[in-house]
Parts: C-alpha cells; structure tokens; sequence
C-alpha cells in the first residue's frame, strides 16, 4: 500500500509516518502543504492519501481543498481526511461526490492503531470511513421535520454505524443484535428514507449522504 | 516639650494643607481658563467666519458655504466638549450636522452651538484674558520692590501705579498691593473658571430628549466592540491551542500507539518511540503555559500590577523604566488590560521604534487609571490594519476606556491610556 501523508505539524507528521512503516506500509511520501502534497500525488500516483484539513496558509479546509483536486487528477485516490475537530460542512463538501474510497477521522482516532488501520486499509478497498463523532453530531443536529427525524432511535444507531462505514455483522455486534435483526433496522431505514432497492451498497451510501446533506442544509 | 512641638506640627499641618490645596485648586484654574481662553480663540475665529459667510449670503453667493461654516462651528464646539469633558463630566457630542441647509438651521443643537459660540467668543474670551492678566498683575506687583531702581521715581509701578515711588516703602507698599491681586486670583479664579464652562456645560450638552439615545448608541457600539475585542482574543486562544497543545496531544497519541504496537515485536524501537512521546508531552506542557498566561497572566495574582509591569519591563529588548504609583487595587478584568496594553506596547517599542530607553507610568486619578509609556525612539508609529496598536485602542474603548497616540515622525513617541477602575 503506497501512501502520500499532507500535515503541516512534523511531530506529527513524523510519528504518522513511523506508525504506519513500523507497520510495513510504504510511505512514499510526507507533505507539509497543499502544494507539496499535489505534487506528490502527481509523482507517486499513491493509492491512499492522508491529508490533515488544516494546513497552511490559511490554516482553515486548505487540506479539503486539496484532498477534493487529487481527487479529480486522479480518480479513485483513496483519500483518509484527519482533522483535530468535528467540522460538518467538510464532511459533507468531502463527501459530496461520493462517499466510496473516502474516511473522514478525528486525529486521535490514529492512536487506536488498529483500529485506525482498519479503517484506512477499508478506505483503501473502495469503502468509507466516517468519524462515530461526526456521525453523532450529525444526527443530534438533524432539524426535527426532516425525513431523519422520522427514523427509530434504534435505527439512528444502526445508520450511524453504517455511516462509519461497518458492514452488518460488525453493526450486529457493536449493537449485540442478531444480523436478521441488523436487515430488518437496514431495511425501515431504506424505506422510511424512500431509497429504492436496486443497487443494496450503493444504497449505503446513499442513506448516509442523505443524511449529511439533510443536516447541512441549514 | 515633645508633647508641645507634636501639637504645633499637628495644628500647623491642616494650616500647610489648607494652602497647598488652595494654591493647587488655584493653578488648576489657572490652567482652565488658559485652556478656555484657547477654545475662545476657535469660536471667536469661527464667529468671525460665520459673519463673512452671513455677510456674503446678502449677496446669494454664500448660502454655498453655510454648511461648511456650520461644520467649523461643530468643531469648535467639538474641542470645548473634549476640554470640558476632560475636566468634568463627560458631554456627549450631538448627532451629526443635518446635510440639508433647512434642517440643519431649524436644528436645536446647531442652534445651541451657535448660542454658544456667541458667548464664548466674546463672554469666555474676556475671561480667558483675564485669568491670564490677574496672576501677571499679581506676580508684577509681588516683585515690584525687587526691581523698583531699575525704573526712574516718576515712571511708577505696573499697571495702574502712576504715582512716583520713592524709595523701599512705596515699592513694599505696591508690593502688598501685589498680595491684594494674589487674593484676588485665589479667590476669583475657581468661580471664573466656572463661569467661563458654564455656557459649554449648559449649551453644548445635548438636550434632555436626545441625551438617552445618543448614549445608547454610544454604549451599544462599545459594547460592539467589546465583543469584537473578546472574539479577537478568543479567536486568538482558540488558534494557540489547536496549533499547539491539541497537536502536540494528537501526536502524543500516534506516538504512544505505535510504541504499544511495537512493544511485542521491538522492545528497543518502542523506547526509542516512547521518549519521542514524551518529548512531545514536554512541548505540550510548555505551550499550554504560553496560552494560559496569556489569558490571565499569574504574575498579577501573585505580585499585583507593579510587579507584574516591572517583570514585563525586565524582559523587554529596550531598556525601561517603571513608575506605578497606585495605592489601591483595580478590577482584575481591568488589570489584566493593563498589563496587555502595556506589554504590547513595549513589544512595539522593542520591535520598532529602535528606542534607547522606554517609561512606563501608572497612576490612578479619581476612578480612572492611567497608563503612560515613552519611548525614545524614532517615532512615525501609525495604527494600520493589523498593528498592535489597533488591537490595544480596541481592548481599551472596550473597557469604556480612551486611547491617544502621540508619535511624530523622528520620535518620541508617547501613547496614554485612561481606564475606568471598576472598584
């Protein structure tokens, strides 16, 4: 697994760096700036980057910025965004031209080595990863007349753990339900959300962006 | 015998206090209808302008120059606000000069100023002059048996001594005169002074329906930027901790969860990792201390304000000098602008007025505070975007505090500063 990492803080970037090659992942390159980082892109081609959303020079969703034009040089570049706190309008921004191949985590989710790995090596598989915190500010910030309001609170879990991107048999565990009973939460959430059964990952993912695109509107 | 000279002094003592508050009442003012006396001389300058552009309206070409002989009108005025404000209380300035001429003549304000301005012009000039001429009158006639010989007998004395002087005792005797004109000044001055406000006092304070809005306002755009000040600030803190703290934590994190993970597999790597970790711990610590006595600095919990201005003295680039003279405590909030103000200033001074030497000075006069700091250096200080000095007038005027700013170019350059004490 060939990967650029963008973060402006050398400690930082340093110690992503030895984590992930003590763990026998190839670095190809680190980054301090947007700039830099494109250029890596370009030179590398990696299949994953990890960009912190803050960077230089404004120290705002510089790394957004980038992460969204690697993204359109080179389609399909997994990208795993980092960022020190909840920001929901980079989430959805990020987000909003599909969920697949993308994480979005907290930076101290990184210390949970394995679990961090996971979600980066599912990232790079053409899954998402989205930040439990994110998922849970979105649905307590979700306006009460939307179509989310009308979900179960059993099912905002279940929607939320699909958002993080687990499949139905780690949701069934997190939740200690039976996965029948994970289907049948999945299958309401689709229905209430008048997704139409065609395409069943793709319908995933839609159920989450519906969800962040409702909780962003205002 | 003890007993006795414990009794003098402690009857002589109201007796020096007496005189020293009488002379210090008397210099203020003194001081006061010379500075009238200043004002006097705008509106009569004003007056006389206000005339020609009448005169030229017989004509029809001087309507055009109403408006502008209204606003040299509101400048005056403007100037015995401040004079008076300084000295009493505070009067407020009125709304702003309507544009259209028929609005402007019919309003109460503009009317009231020009009532003013005829008084002052010729009522408060003539007091000014006065005020002046007494303590000169005064001085002439104290000194007079000290220089009595240099005049020939027949010229006689100052002022109206017309008759010869003949020797010591006449000039003694017009020198007691002299005494006459001392009391006169003691006596009268005060009461002048008075007299010469009064018409500013009555005239140029808003009248009684617009007083409330107009300090609404007021208040309301202070407290604007208050809250700008204290967005600034916490934009500021907010900044310095994400940078700092939360990522040297978040790297503190990574750190730590490598070593975990390379504990089994490499005990010696892990080590490696763990003192990285901590070295970043240790940075952490150190920038959390910057942040946090940036938002209320210990040292004046701990030393009060004096010791705390000497510290920032002591570890400014420039040499300097502190002088507080502040016998009661204030505020903390308002302490804590003090110190900012002061410690921005001087880091000013150190970066760029190439000074020698800087003074800082505190003091309290009644319930305000006043901070005072002198550099040597080489002046031109400007309040641009962005420059510290526009971040101190905005945490100062958030304290209903005031901000002037003295620095031609070549220096030297002094910036004071009055805060209310709160307490």
């Amino acid at each position: 697994m060939r990967i650029v990492i963008a973060e402006d803080d050398p400690l930082l970037r340093e110690g992503l760096a030895l984590l992930l090659r003590a763990e026998s992942l190839d670095v190809v390159a680190t980054t301090d700036s947007p700039g830099a980082f494109l250029a890596a892109v370009d030179a590398h081609a990696p299949d994953v980057a990890i960009v912190d959303v803050r960077m230089p020079p404004t120290h705002t969703d510089e790394g957004i910025v980038a992460a969204v034009e690697a993204r359109r040089r080179q389609p399909g570049l997994a990208v795993l965004v980092l960022s020190a706190y909840v920001e929901q309008t980079f989430a959805t921004e990020l987000l909003a031209g599909g969920a697949a191949r993308l994480g979005y985590l907290l930076k101290e989710r990184v210390g949970r080595v394995d679990e961090f790995l996971t979600a980066l090596r599912r990232v790079v598989d053409g899954g998402t990863a989205v930040d439990p915190e994110v998922v849970g500010q979105l649905l307590s910030r979700s306006r009460p007349d939307s179509t989310l309001s009308r979900l179960s609170p059993r099912e905002r879990d279940v929607l939320a753990l699909m958002a993080e991107g687990l499949g139905n048999i780690a949701i069934a565990e997190r939740l200690f339900v039976t996965e029948g009973a994970v289907h049948k939460h999945i299958r309401s959430i689709f229905a209430k959300l008048a997704l139409a059964p065609d395409d069943r990952a793709d319908r995933r993912v839609t159920a989450v962006l519906r969800y962040l695109e409702e909780t962003s509107q205002k | 015998m003890t007993i006795d000279d414990s009794a003098g002094a402690g009857r002589s003592y109201p007796v020096r206090r007496y005189l020293r508050d009488r002379a210090r009442i008397s210099v203020d003012a003194l001081e006061h209808l010379v500075g009238g006396l200043g004002t006097a001389l705008l509106a009569l300058a004003a007056l006389i302008y206000l005339v020609v552009v009448a005169l030229t309206c017989v004509a029809g070409v001087g309507v055009l120059l109403v408006p502008s002989a209204l606003r040299v009108v509101r400048a005056a005025a403007d100037r015995e606000r401040a004079r008076l404000s300084r000295w009493g209380p505070e009067i407020i300035g009125p709304a702003p000069v309507p544009d259209e001429l028929r609005l402007a003549v019919r309003d109460a304000g503009v009317r009231r100023e020009l009532g003013w301005l005829a008084v002052h012009a010729t009522g408060g000039f003539a007091l000014g002059l006065l005020g002046i001429g007494l303590p000169l009158y005064a001085v002439q006639f104290l000194t007079f048996p000290l220089w009595f010989w240099l005049l020939p007998p027949q010229a006689g004395g100052p002022g109206f001594v017309y008759w010869r002087i003949d020797g010591l005792a006449d000039a003694l005797a017009v020198g007691l005169m002299g005494v006459g004109w001392l009391a006169v000044v003691i006596g009268l001055g005060p009461g002048m002074a008075r007299l010469q406000a009064w018409p500013g006092r009555r005239l140029l304070a808003p009248s009684a329906g617009t007083d409330l809005s107009l300090r609404v306002a007021q208040l309301t755009a202070t407290r604007a930027a208050a809250l700008d000040a204290h967005a600034v600030e916490l934009r500021r803190i907010e900044r310095s901790l994400h940078d700092g703290t939360q990522n040297r934590l978040v790297a503190v994190n990574v750190l730590l969860g490598a070593a975990r993970r390379a504990l089994t597999r490499d005990p010696v790597a892990a080590a490696d990792v763990l003192a990285r970790a901590q070295d970043a711990t240790e940075q952490a610590l150190a920038e959390l201390r910057t942040v946090v006595r940036g938002i209320l600095p210990p040292v004046l919990a701990d030393r009060g304000l004096a010791g705390a201005l000497n510290g920032l003295a002591g570890s400014c680039g420039v040499p300097c000098r502190v002088d507080v003279d502040v016998p009661v405590r204030c505020a903390a909030s308002v302490e804590a602008t003090a110190y900012f103000v002061v410690a921005e200033a001087l880091s000013n001074v150190a970066k760029h007025s190439g000074a020698a030497r800087a003074t800082v000075t505190v003091r309290r006069e009644g319930g305000r505070l006043l901070l005072r700091v002198d550099d040597d250096g080489h002046g031109g200080a400007e309040e641009s975007d962005g420059s510290g000095l526009t971040g101190i007038r905005r945490r100062v005027e958030a304290y209903d505090g005031r901000f002037s700013l003295t620095s031609p170019p070549g220096g030297p350059t002094t910036m004071q500063v009055e805060l209310p004490c709160g307490s």
